[in-house]
């Protein structure tokens, strides 16, 4: 083992001196602005006969009208669902017979699409997209018919012990504040929506201002312009829906068990987080890596996981939106366990916080993040994603150059200093689904 | 090279006005395939190298010729315990830091068990290729098992069979359709994760044996891809993978029969349903096993029939007939032994199983009786061709294909004559494959319902 572990600290030492580089350099970002004014980015890529298309519009379902949750995600799903003189059937079969992909998705604060498209057939790609996005049809039919799928899909979460944890977890940090919603809105509501308020709602979020569009693949500049000017150009100008109402942050600890017939509880932990454009951000990360990001290095993984055997997985991350940040964790463990996985996870926290990471986790933890850059530009799509996020986090295209600096500046002070400042248990909200033993609701409701 | 595809993909646009044809598609998949390199060690070892410049990191995958369906009833879940133990340790390398070293070389790993195969996978920069070559290579023979690593991971083990299977409903049915078409204690019949209390007994001299009796460089398939050349990884798999001894490893056999006493139904009630689910499987030939020669036509047959939402199925289903929520067709052909062909509904609450099985029979008895279009088969074609295309855009995928199929007696002229096999299958063809596999010999029919009386 020692032999194997020394040559290695040399190498990490080369590694970090070129990945940086090398995977910035991977990645010649383009800034354009299209006769029309929309600004893009892009990737070209001639290496696979593809064109990845990634783009978003400022508003999600968070600013869904009062009675009509739901109806961010709804229109999203039916913009595909026919357009112009093409019904839901013809308008897939068209899609199928030039092999293009096209979907949109909704989330809290943005609605997203993305198209990927053979670069051979780009003009027909393009043409589609124009169409979902100005002539979208919103046949009674196909409301239907999507409206009975996401009722059953929110049936159905409600048994899934992870999405039951998940949304109570957001119900209860967010109490009052529309992120509370479920994306996926309610039953009651969605059976009050018509194919009129989903127009309507289209024609809210589908404008030109707050669109972040980024491509990746086998086009030119001059082509793109052109076909981003053809299938966005006839969308208005429009204004950028208004931002939700700032968050508090919840001050007790709470904990919040919800029964479940199930032998394998769930637990979620959720703290207030960082915000993207905090200085600390990168401290931030590091901390979180060593805590339990990234996988099967972190003390989570190693305490839980490998030392006790209380868990298959134990994770945390960061999660930002536009108003608010989170550092959430989670794990799954047998009824009877997953009381003490709790408490390790806490033990952990704890740890952290009062002793931050070692000189060799923070070596560590550097070396990987500066790598995993490299290992995300998988695919024309995964880089159309990555760009897409860079936008949507308001950052610019140096900032893949800068990263690798950024995250070498992190001290151990630095990491310390997050730790203290984010690990605060006094404020935790904890859901656990499942027949947990031992752990019990607190406050009572 | 270039300079073609170019050509043939400007030839491509002006026919496209219409939509390209499937054998125009076929064609570009052939010639824009990234090269792919094959050379077998003096030891056996296959190796497979898929360059690509795209990024500069590199994916190595090992995949031994192993899986679940190489156990024996009572001594299930053998194959993926192993594959948990794998990152126990060597005299080199300690208990969990084989990720750990992985991971502060700025890459990522994991591993995966299939009902054939065993893989192990990472993702570097190219100079660390190296690395993780070495290390791959050491566990290939001097895994070290200690006691109180099998105590505490059998818990791990237990734990995510209790995500995977015990929480979820439909995954228990599921064992319980298995156990019936491929018969029971037979491979493929039992879980890949593997029965509890078969996890709760498995002791290290069965892990050993195993290891022992399986992993050997002969055995095995190494796919490299990404920002590499052949030269470099013939040199590297020579240097690490060389000097490992091979060792005789028996052929592997499945059962040229399914489930004996067919058809048959099984259904679940589970409080944690809460709305019904209706599904047949049938027994089905693979590349490997029963009539072969359907393999290609199947993959076909799935598409057309219930493989979107503008196949008949769905459009019988779903868009016309208001009966289903939902409805798929699915198979896969990579096995060593007999496969599946499944179709599965989420019937409208309002509608009975009755109709449901009524309209799926009727849907199925048109397409025997009345045949396919040439229109819609190709049309499927061309899905299947294009999702091919799209593949070659993922360095993940690559990998994937070439070691499912290698792991399971398939070769690379196999790999490369895929979509010409799949441009040349016929209208004719489809309908005979269904008639082959659309036989109430070789069915299982599974409904899962919410429990008695809890709706």
């Amino acid at each position: 083992m020692s032999s194997v572990h020394r040559c290695l600290v040399l190498a990490v030492a080369a590694v970090l001196a070129w990945l940086p580089a090398a995977a910035a350099g991977a990645v010649d970002i383009k800034q354009l602005t299209t006769p029309l004014g929309i600004k893009v980015w892009l990737v070209e890529d001639k290496s696979t006969p593809v064109v990845a298309l990634s783009f978003s519009f400022a508003g999600g379902t968070a600013s869904d009208p009062a009675g009509q949750a739901g109806v961010t995600s709804l229109m999203a799903a039916l913009l595909t669902d026919g357009a112009g003189t093409l019904d839901a059937q013809a308008f897939l079969r068209r899609q199928e017979e030039v092999a293009v992909s096209l979907g949109f998705s909704a989330s809290l604060d943005r609605l997203s699409g993305a198209l990927r498209v053979l670069s051979a057939n780009r003009e027909q790609g393009f043409e589609l997209l124009r169409l979902a996005l100005t002539q979208p049809r919103f046949d009674p039919e196909m409301v239907e018919q999507r409206r009975a799928q996401t009722i059953s899909q929110l049936n159905q979460a409600e048994q899934q012990p992870r999405s039951v944890a998940g949304r109570t977890l957001m119900k209860a940090l967010f109490a009052g504040h529309p992120y509370a919603a479920d994306p996926e809105g309610t039953r009651e509501d969605l059976n009050t929506l018509t194919p009129d308020l989903l127009k309507r709602r289209a024609a809210v979020l589908l404008v030109r201002s707050g669109l972040l569009v980024s491509a990746v693949g086998d086009i030119g500049e001059a082509e793109l312009a052109h076909l981003l000017d053809h299938a966005f150009g006839d969308l208005v100008v429009g204004t950028v829906p208004p931002l939700p109402p700032e968050w508090t942050p919840p001050t007790a600890p709470r904990t919040i068990v919800v029964e479940r017939p199930v032998p394998q509880s769930t637990a979620v932990m959720a703290l207030p987080g960082i915000a993207r454009d905090d200085p600390a951000w990168y401290a931030a990360v590091i901390m979180n890596h060593v805590l339990g990001g990234g996988g099967q290095q972190s003390r989570l993984f190693n305490e839980v996981r490998e030392k006790r055997g209380l868990a298959y997985g134990v994770s945390s991350g960061l999660r930002t939106y536009k108003r608010a940040a989170l550092l959430v964790l989670s794990t799954a463990s047998a009824n009877e366990r997953v009381g003490e996985a709790i408490r390790i996870v806490r033990a952990e926290m704890a740890r952290m916080r009062t002793d931050g990471v070692t000189e060799r986790e923070l070596a560590d933890a550097k070396t990987y993040l500066t790598g995993a850059l490299a290992l995300s530009l998988d695919s024309s799509g995964s880089i159309a994603g990555l760009l897409q996020s860079l936008q949507v986090d308001g950052l610019d295209p140096e900032h893949l150059t800068r990263r690798a600096a950024l995250i070498s500046a992190v001290k151990l002070e630095d990491v310390r200093q997050i730790a203290r400042r984010l690990l605060r248990d006094e404020a935790m909200t904890t859901v656990v689904v499942g027949k947990p033993v031992g752990v019990v609701s607190e406050p009572k409701e | 090279m270039t300079l073609r595809r170019r050509a043939l993909l400007g030839g491509l646009a002006a026919g496209a006005a219409v939509s390209p044809s499937v054998p125009a598609l076929a064609k570009l998949l052939t010639v824009g395939r990234r090269p792919a390199e094959s050379f077998t060690l003096a030891n056996g070892l296959q190796v497979v190298v898929l360059p690509s410049r795209r990024a500069p990191i590199v994916t190595q995958v090992l995949v031994y010729k192993v899986g679940s369906a190489d156990e024996t009833f009572g001594h299930t879940g053998v194959a993926h315990f192993l594959e948990h133990m794998m990152f126990k340790g060597t005299d080199k390398v300690a208990p969990g830091e084989f990720s750990r070293i992985v991971s502060r070389n700025g890459g990522r790993d994991n591993a995966y068990t299939t009902y054939d195969s065993t893989g192990y996978h990472q993702t570097v920069a190219p100079d660390r290729l190296d690395l993780v070559m070495r290390m791959e290579a050491d566990r290939m023979v001097n895994l070290r098992i200690a006691e109180k690593d099998l105590v505490s991971e059998r818990q791990v083990v237990l734990e995510e069979r209790r995500m995977r299977t015990d929480n979820v409903p439909a995954a228990l049915l599921n064992e319980a359709v298995n156990e019936q078409l491929f018969g029971r204690h037979k491979p493929y019949a039992m879980p890949i994760i593997g029965y509890a209390d078969d996890i709760r007994r498995l002791s290290i001299n069965e892990l050993t044996a195993f290891y022992r009796r399986f992993y050997s460089p002969g055995n095995a398939v190494l796919i490299v891809a990404g920002d590499t050349t052949p030269e470099v990884v013939r040199k590297l798999a020579q240097k690490h993978y060389g000097p490992i001894p091979n060792r005789r490893v028996e052929v592997r056999r499945r059962p040229a029969q399914g489930g004996t006493d067919l058809p048959q139904r099984v259904s679940r009630g589970d409080a944690r349903v809460v709305e019904p689910r209706w599904s047949r499987e049938w027994l089905a030939p693979s590349y490997r096993k029963g009539d072969t020669k359907h393999a290609y036509a199947l993959q076909v047959l799935a598409r057309l029939f219930g493989g979107s939402e503008t196949s008949r199925l769905w459009r019988a289903m779903v868009a016309d007939n208001k009966l289903a929520l939902s409805a798929y067709a699915g198979y896969s052909p990579t096995s060593l032994g007999l496969t599946s062909f499944g179709v599965g509904i989420q019937p409208v609450l309002t509608r009975t199983v009755m109709e449901i099985e009524a309209a799926v029979d009727f849907e199925m008895k048109k397409l025997v009786d009345g045949g396919v279009t040439a229109d819609e088969v190709e049309r499927a074609q061309n899905q299947l061709l294009a999702g091919a295309i799209y593949a070659q855009d993922s360095l993940a995928s690559g990998p994937r294909i070439y070691g499912a199929v290698l792991s399971t007696g398939g070769t690379m002229a196999e790999i490369d004559a895929w979509p010409e096999r799949i441009a040349a299958v016929t209208p004719a063809d489809v309908v005979a494959a269904a008639r082959v596999v659309w036989r109430d010999s070789g069915a299982v029919t599974a409904l899962l319902t919410p429990a008695e009386g809890s709706r």
